[in-house]
């Protein structure tokens, strides 16, 4: 029942139970004092958020004062709306699912960016294989017809004409690329690809990041007023994610077990989730990063973000990134 | 002798399965007996956990659900005078769809369990608040005669006669609602919960492992059949017989007049309108996500765009819908007739149509879109699955209950089987078929929308999953909207349609 209150007062009652609570059995300082905070992932739980589980069962949080449940989500979990409502203080979005959410009144702002390139890539088989944009013309992608802009601003951006290439709908899978009903497919890099090398199918990937599509992708969102009233809070979200990244690319094998490990019920692979943890890394940890720290991004990366997303009819302005408390969660 | 029949049954499933696999073995589709067991041996630990917390989660909503459904017949055999407004409000709330109230259930009830639980409850609390109000009636009236002359009101009758009276309908609304708790409680779990079979089917899915996706829809059929059979041997134990029941919401006396009619119709919607913006407005639920009728209204009079987007999602969805639906319904009668005329296939059939009824859509519907393709044929086929094994159960009680007289006047002036079928036992069946009807539009309902978010991304279905990207909860709501209406002009027709024809065929039907 205390869940369907209003989430302010519910914080508020909360608080003040647990206040009641110390003050009138003298409880010694300690695990009760760590503040709870949800923390709202953007998909199933897989290695795709290592760091975060290392930060949970490193104590990078409860040494922060913080006690963060991880949520996961799933294709009938959406991020944004548990943020807006303040169930969740922090949650794993992308710069476009951002600009669009913004642009139906959400208060948000992305205060830290986890990959600074965007998954999206081109999978092919090796045999016939797509390396550039220009290798696309003449050729039959599969892909979820609601990724269309995405396609659209690739070919923008490099020259390609879109009608040149054959659009085939197809559902989230490998399978038409597979038996041939596809020459290309549309997906992220640590997904699909990933499964195929699993299961012995050869195969090439062309990352769209790399020719030009920049769109911040497993981005921390906030809230204006998190931001205003719960900074000590967020600060502290950030520091814990940041040491549960670093240990995550020293050991990205001991990640993948811990994530199997923690999640015995999810029914993950091991095999598969230590390929895909070392997938990520390129995708993460850049010279940007070397030089900054997890999560950075500049004014630059953030005007080239503003251009892609027009692109793909997102017109935000850069006041959309708030790195003022990634620079805390560093200093 | 049944067992027997039973066992036979499953052998012959088993080998042709065995068959389908070897034939098929260079496609993706068929997982082979011996796949699926060595998943299932390989994986035991994990997928005993994982049923027994779905299974949890489908016990809970199942009690909710039928103690919501118990009140709600309760207060309308009081109030005789709010059963419209009751039965049309809970008709509605039935078929919101599944894909859309997730995300809201979670959103207010933050992580936990509480959003499969729920989901579990909406979906089982219809059909045993439609068999209850059948049940509570089921009293000669010289009991409630008796009542009044004692002096007792409408309560006490409620709680000393008519509650006993109904137990045999109880069971029976409670034997369909377990497998339909089960099935709710699994599409809950895609709102993100953290374990469960519904989150075991989702990866299989998407990593398209073929024998994972067979060893769970296997599993969670069984765990339905068996849940379906333990609800029926304890009503059986404790009532003593179970009730040849249809369920179908009792008719309302004709009237001449007809605003009265339209009087409560009006005042459902209206009270539907109220509780949706009272609900949110109560719960503080932010404006960001979760709109008002006011905002609905506001958004489709605004943007052209977005009416033409809802309106061709919508054709696409009843494409399906509609062949799907009819074709359910004339399979499953066509089946029944079938049967009756080859008495013997009885005993094999029967029971496979019981335990495949039970089989939760979300496992079956990727394997069938699977082997028909994303198009059209696909998802009419998962519609017409669904809708087919009620009705054909149903149709087949309302062949039987062809009085014998008449079928013996029939046999004494020498008529074959298809004529005494055409003129005695088909007429007889029309009711049970257009009980059936009715009970089908909230499940072809379900069926669409759950295939086209889940495997062909085409239709209304997608549209609502799409919210996830584009934030746009105007459009999910509209949409919302757009498939209820839809369901209640469905259901407005089968009533059209049942009235036509019964006036033929079964007169005394329409007192």
């Amino acid at each position: 029942m205390t869940y369907l209150m209003h989430p302010t007062r519910r914080s508020f009652l909360s608080t003040g139970a647990a206040a009641l609570g110390a003050a009138s059995f003298g409880l010694p300082a300690g695990a009760d004092d760590r503040k709870q905070v949800n923390f709202q992932l953007s998909w199933l739980h897989s290695v795709q958020f290592g760091g975060s589980y290392i930060a949970q069962k490193s104590g990078y949080w409860s040494d922060q004062g913080l006690a963060v449940s991880l949520t996961q989500g799933g294709p009938n979990a959406p991020v944004e709306p548990p943020v807006v409502s303040g169930t969740a203080l922090v949650g794993i979005s992308a710069a476009d699912y951002t600009a669009a959410a913004v642009a139906q009144g959400a208060p948000f702002k992305i205060i830290a960016v986890a990959m600074q390139k965007n998954p999206f890539a081109i999978a092919s088989l090796s045999a016939n294989p797509v390396n550039a944009p220009a290798d696309l013309v003449g050729k039959k992608i599969g892909m979820s017809v609601s990724n269309t802009p995405v396609l659209q601003a690739l070919c923008a951006l490099n020259d390609v004409d879109i009608n040149q290439i054959e659009i085939v709908p197809t559902q989230y899978d490998p399978a038409p690329l597979v038996s041939g009903q596809v020459d290309c497919l549309l997906c992220w890099e640590t997904d699909l690809p990933v499964a195929m090398t699993i299961q012995g199918v050869d195969n090439t990937t062309m990352l769209m990041a790399d020719h030009g599509y920049s769109v911040h992708s497993q981005t921390y969102i906030a809230t204006e007023d998190s931001i205003a009233n719960r900074r000590a809070e967020l600060v502290g979200l950030l520091k814990g994610e940041i040491a549960g990244w670093n240990d995550y690319l020293a050991d990205t094998k001991a990640a993948a077990v811990l994530t199997v490990d923690m999640f015995p019920d999810a029914g993950l692979d091991l095999p598969t989730q230590v390929l895909q943890a070392e997938r990520q890394v390129p995708l993460m940890f850049s010279d940007l990063t070397a030089a900054n720290g997890f999560g950075w991004f500049t004014d630059e990366t953030v005007a080239a973000n503003v251009e892609t997303l027009a692109l793909l009819g997102r017109e935000v302005g850069p006041d959309l990134w708030d790195r003022s408390l990634l620079e805390d969660a560093h200093a | 002798m049944q067992i027997w029949a039973g066992f036979m049954t499953a052998l012959v499933a088993i080998s042709l399965w065995g068959g389908a696999a070897h034939v098929f073995s260079e496609s993706v589709l068929v997982a082979s007996p011996s796949g699926v067991w060595a998943f299932v041996s390989s994986n035991s630990g994990l997928l005993v956990r994982a049923t027994l917390t779905t299974a949890q989660n489908a016990a809970l909503g199942f009690v909710w659900g039928n103690i919501a459904a118990v009140i709600m017949a309760g207060l309308v055999t009081m109030q005789p005078r709010a059963e419209r407004v009751v039965s049309a409000s809970a008709l509605v709330i039935f078929c919101l769809p599944l894909v859309a109230t997730g995300p809201i259930l979670r959103v207010i009830s933050g992580p936990g369990s509480a959003p499969q639980i729920a989901l579990a409850g909406l979906a089982v609390y219809y059909t045993t608040y439609l068999a209850l109000l059948v049940g509570l009636r089921a009293m000669p009236r010289s009991w409630s005669d008796l009542m009044s002359v004692y002096g007792r009101g409408s309560f006490m009758t409620l709680i000393t006669v008519r509650a006993r009276a109904s137990l045999p309908y109880l069971f029976a609304g409670l034997q369909i609602a377990a497998p339909a708790a089960f099935l709710g409680a699994m599409i809950g779990e895609f709102t993100g919960a953290e374990r469960g079979l519904g989150v075991l089917t989702l990866r299989a899915m998407r990593g398209l492992d073929v024998d994972a996706t067979w060893s769970l829809a296997l599993i969670s059929a069984t765990v339905a059949v068996l849940a379906y059979a333990l609800v029926g041997r304890i009503g059986e134990r404790l009532v003593g017989y179970a009730p040849v029941i249809i369920l179908s919401p009792p008719k309302p006396p004709t009237r001449r007049n007809i605003w009265p009619g339209i009087a409560e119709m009006v005042a459902a919607a209206l009270f539907l309108l109220l509780l949706w913006q009272v609900a949110m407005d109560v719960f503080q639920l932010n404006r960001f996500f979760a709109k008002r009728p006011g905002d609905v209204v506001r958004y489709l009079a605004a943007d052209a765009d977005a009416r033409l987007t809802l309106w061709v999602a919508l054709k696409e969805t009843m494409a399906a819908t509609i062949p799907g639906f009819l074709s359910g319904l004339l399979l499953g009668a066509g089946l029944a007739v079938a049967v009756i005329l080859f008495p013997k296939a009885t005993r094999v059939v029967l029971p496979v149509a019981v335990a495949l009824r039970s089989i939760p859509i979300i496992t079956t519907a990727p394997l069938i879109v699977l082997a028909l393709g994303r198009g059209a044929t696909g998802t009419i086929t998962v519609v017409a699955v669904m809708i087919f094994f009620p009705t054909f159960v149903a149709c087949l009680q309302g062949l039987r209950q062809a009085p014998q007289q008449i079928i013996d006047v029939f046999h004494t002036y020498g008529a074959g089987p298809v004529r005494v079928l055409g003129a005695a036992q088909i007429p007889a069946m029309m009711p049970a078929l257009f009980a059936s009807a009715k009970m089908a539009v909230p499940a072809a309902i379900l069926a669409v929308t759950t295939t086209e978010w889940l495997a062909t991304g085409k239709g209304i279905g997608v549209l609502m999953a799409l919210t996830s990207t584009t934030s746009n909860y105007n459009m999910l709501w509209s949409c919302i909207v757009a498939i209820t209406l839809v369901a209640v002009v469905m259901y407005a027709a089968v009533l059209w349609a049942e009235r036509m024809v019964l006036a033929i065929y079964a007169s005394e039907q329409l007192t």
